[in-house]
């Protein structure tokens, strides 16, 4: 097999239709090295097709492997030429390895300066002898072994003037103005979301988000919930007008939905006891701040219950909890990348979950000075206030609150049968900020027109929602997390759309 | 008024001869036998009564001047002095002290309205050394008062046996109104060195060590002896307890075991005639380390008298 070939081909026709199948059309050696023949499927091949080759991960690349030559396909992060050698780096999600194209009798002076050319981000392909290190490359995720280059083909070229800088979007905010190196701006890395994406910490931050919605289907479906799929495009918004948005449907219009509450209810009187489900939803509030946006992810839980609306709570909770240890224990890696850029503390949380009521929190507000009354509802500082100082007495970062005021709560939630001041509603706070909203539904269709006339509701754009409750509803409750915020608060991340992919906000439409 | 005092006639005493032929007139103020006469005697023993009783008066009313005036002072000690370590005032017994929660723990009052909302007590304990101590007196604070007791598990803490999630006993049929109830005793196990209690995170720094959570505790159910001697004989018991019996070597704990052999010949309980936290500090430390078979006599007993209080049931439970 010859040793120094570089097919330029392969830069002029990238994946030619050729018998070889997907591998680059340059799987054909030349026996001299430059200004080779075209990378057509004549010629000579060599004794093994292309699709034998088998390409290798970077984070398989470890010690024991060494001496080993593997074909890799990976971007370049950094080429530099020095003399006459030239050093990559080489990246495959969130891992990255040295890799060095030496003039010898493997590579010609040519072929390094073309291994120095190639720009940032383009996708290669690499045939390499796997090499250990006296000296440990500290910069990159596999420190003990480098590749020996023997060929280089570039699969896709990216252009050269990169929109953003890779090093740059990871770096720590602080770092940045110290040592006059740059970090991006948040509206830079989302309006080129492309790039920004292939960072670690995005790789890290996704994949939690990944792991977290997994986790929450494995729970609940062990559970015995069933998961549901509810429409989006409604005919009427349940909670005031206010908030949604509006698309044109045929010769009417419609809206799109702010919660899938409505279809949960009619689910639980349709007899299926415990649901759930993952879908977006839509708030048109005209809120910018730094944990709302008009479209997310809600995950979403109903379920009836047999004597007590405790017992709603404690499954909720139960599968917080179950999410959190899984991410403790699954992912920590992910969490460690993310606190490079973004160091914070590890999240703590109680098991069984604590659960404080409103009277409480009013008491532990008032004994640290703040006025409020006792029907009041919480303010955002307030309920910052109140998570630093059950931070301070429980230790913990999840919480929940029971028992909040009717008066601040919606028209269908289920009112306190001791103390009629007080609902059978609940919050759920992470890090000292909501992230869960939820109640005993009313499921008396007289109860609800009672309530929803003290709100001064209008009855007929809510008949359907009444009408449901008709025919038989068992007592139910339930609530809805954002997937977005979870992941944010877990990782003590300060900014919603970090953990949105393609995030939208008054603001921002596109990507 | 005074009076217009009129100078001496005579001299200073002029040696008077007394002829002896005359009659001597006895005293007529005076007994046969020359004694005074016990009416009068009498009178001035009430004299006397009355004066030493004004006295004594005068020094009580002093010592509660002091103490509503300075916010910390004990019982002027010139009034306690009369009695010593053996006699034990009559009202103090085991456990009864004031139920009023409100004074010892302070009032929750939110702008004029009290709330009456649940004061909770957090424990945050290491699930290698659970605080047996503190389960007694938590069973002891669910006769008392009416407890919501919560055992959680922190997210530090690796693997916790069941037991230790039992240990407060089951839950309440009232939790889920928290309201409901006086105190709130919350049992964290959490990876923490040493243990810790916080309650109000205002007005109080983080209280660390069993025995001073012990002593916490204990204030809540009966006032220290109100005796400084014995108060000091039962906080040095505490802490003998907990330093030498628990974490001490085995040389330290025979000597603590010697002491608490001696001391019993002496008195019933540690601490003199009634039963304290003392009691209940040694009882625990020494079925923890596990002394207890190899104890002396007057131990042996002692801790028989333990048990049969019954207040002991969750410290066994926990040790089986």
């Amino acid at each position: 097999m010859s040793r120094s070939s570089i097919c330029l081909a392969a830069l002029s026709a990238p994946v030619a239709a050729n018998k070889l199948g997907p591998p680059s059309p340059a799987c054909q050696a030349q026996p001299s090295g430059t200004g080779g023949g075209r990378g057509g499927g004549t010629g000579g091949r060599e004794g093994l097709s292309c699709t034998d080759r088998v390409l290798v991960r970077v984070q398989d690349l470890i010690p024991e492997k060494a001496d080993q030559l593997i074909w890799l396909r990976a971007r370049v992060h950094t080429s530099r030429a020095k003399g006459k050698q030239c050093f990559l780096v080489l990246r495959q999600q969130q891992f990255n390895l040295q890799a060095l194209v030496a003039v010898g009798d493997r590579a010609s002076k040519q072929m390094v300066k073309f291994a120095a050319n190639i720009t940032k981000e383009s996708i290669v392909d690499v045939e390499a002898f796997v090499r250990t290190v006296e000296q440990k490359i500290e910069s990159c995720s596999q420190q003990d072994v480098e590749l020996h280059i023997e060929r280089i083909f570039v699969i896709s070229q990216a252009e050269p003037r990169l929109p953003l800088q890779l090093e740059d979007a990871v770096r720590p905010d602080g770092d940045g103005e110290e040592e006059g190196r740059a970090t991006v701006n948040q509206d830079t890395k989302l309006d080129n979301r492309v790039i920004d994406l292939r960072t670690t910490t995005s790789q890290a931050i996704f994949r939690l988000q990944s792991g977290v919605c997994q986790l929450f289907r494995d729970t609940l479906t062990e559970k015995g919930f069933v998961e549901i799929q509810t429409p989006k495009i409604i005919s009427a918004a349940s909670e005031g007008g206010a908030n949604v948005f509006t698309v044109s449907y045929f010769k009417t219009s419609a809206y799109l939905a702010q919660s899938p509450q409505l279809y949960k209810q009619m689910c639980i009187c349709g007899d299926f006891e415990k649901v759930f489900c993952v879908g977006p939803v839509f708030r048109a509030e005209d809120s910018n701040t730094h944990r709302h946006l008009t479209e997310f992810v809600g995950l979403d839980i109903e379920m009836a219950f047999s004597y007590h609306y405790h017992e709603v709570i404690d499954s909720i909770t139960d599968t917080m909890v179950r999410i959190f240890k899984g991410l403790r224990d699954n992912f920590q890696t992910e969490i460690q990348t993310v606190n490079k850029q973004f160091p914070s503390e590890p999240f703590k949380f109680l098991e069984p979950t604590l659960r404080l009521e409103y009277t409480e929190a009013v008491a532990m507000l008032h004994e640290a000075g703040v006025e409020m009354g006792d029907e009041e509802d919480l303010s955002t500082p307030n309920e910052k206030l109140l998570g630093r100082l059950v931070k301070e007495k429980y230790d913990t970062d999840f919480y929940v609150l029971d028992k909040y005021p009717l008066a601040v709560r919606p028209f269908y939630t289920m009112p306190d049968p001791n103390n009629p001041k007080y609902s059978n509603s609940y919050d759920m706070f992470m890090r000292g900020e909501e992230i869960l909203s939820g109640a005993q539904r009313v499921h008396d269709a007289q109860l609800l027109t009672d309530r929803a006339n003290h709100h001064q509701i209008d009855l007929e754009k809510i008949k359907a929602y009444i009408d449901s409750f008709r025919y038989g509803a068992p007592p139910h409750g339930g609530g809805g997390i954002g997937l977005e915020r979870v992941c944010m608060l877990y990782l003590g991340l300060h900014n919603i759309r970090q953990t949105s992919m393609f995030p939208r906000d008054p603001k921002r439409l596109t990507p | 008024m005074p009076m217009y005092q009129v100078k001496p006639v005579s001299g200073s005493h002029v040696k008077t001869d007394l002829p002896t032929c005359m009659y001597a007139v006895p005293n007529v103020h005076a007994l046969q036998n020359g004694e005074v006469e016990p009416a009068v005697k009498a009178l001035e023993a009430r004299q006397d009564e009355i004066m030493r009783k004004l006295y004594e008066l005068k020094a009580a009313v002093e010592g509660l001047a002091k103490t509503v005036t300075t916010p910390d002072a004990d019982l002027d000690l010139t009034v306690s002095s009369s009695s010593s370590l053996s006699s034990q005032s009559p009202t103090s017994t085991t456990f009864r002290g004031t139920t009023d929660l409100d004074a010892l723990l302070g009032k929750v009052t939110i702008l004029k309205l009290d709330l009456g909302a649940l004061r909770d007590i957090v424990i945050n304990a290491n699930p290698a050394q659970p605080p047996l101590t503190l389960l007694v007196l938590h069973s002891v604070l669910c006769q008392r008062y009416r407890v919501l007791s919560t055992v959680h598990v922190h997210s530090s803490a690796s693997s916790v046996p069941p037991q230790l999630l039992s240990c407060l006993g089951p839950r309440h049929p009232d939790s889920y109104a928290r309201q409901m109830f006086q105190l709130g005793f919350t049992l964290i196990w959490k990876d923490v060195p040493k243990l810790q209690m916080k309650f109000s995170v205002q007005n109080m720094c983080p209280v660390e060590g069993e025995a001073n959570v012990a002593r916490f505790l204990f204030k809540l159910l009966s006032p220290y002896p109100s005796d400084p001697a014995v108060a000091t004989l039962v906080d040095s018991w505490v802490d003998t307890a907990f330093f030498q019996l628990a974490e001490g070597s085995s040389k330290e704990r025979a000597t603590v075991l010697r002491a608490l052999n001696a001391a019993l010949g002496r008195n019933p309980w540690l601490a003199g005639p009634e039963f304290s936290l003392a009691d209940i500090a040694c009882y625990c430390c020494v079925l923890q380390s596990a002394s207890a078979s190899s104890a002396p006599t007057n131990v042996q007993r002692w801790i028989k008298a333990c048990e049969n209080l019954g207040h002991f049931g969750p410290a066994k439970l926990y040790l089986k």
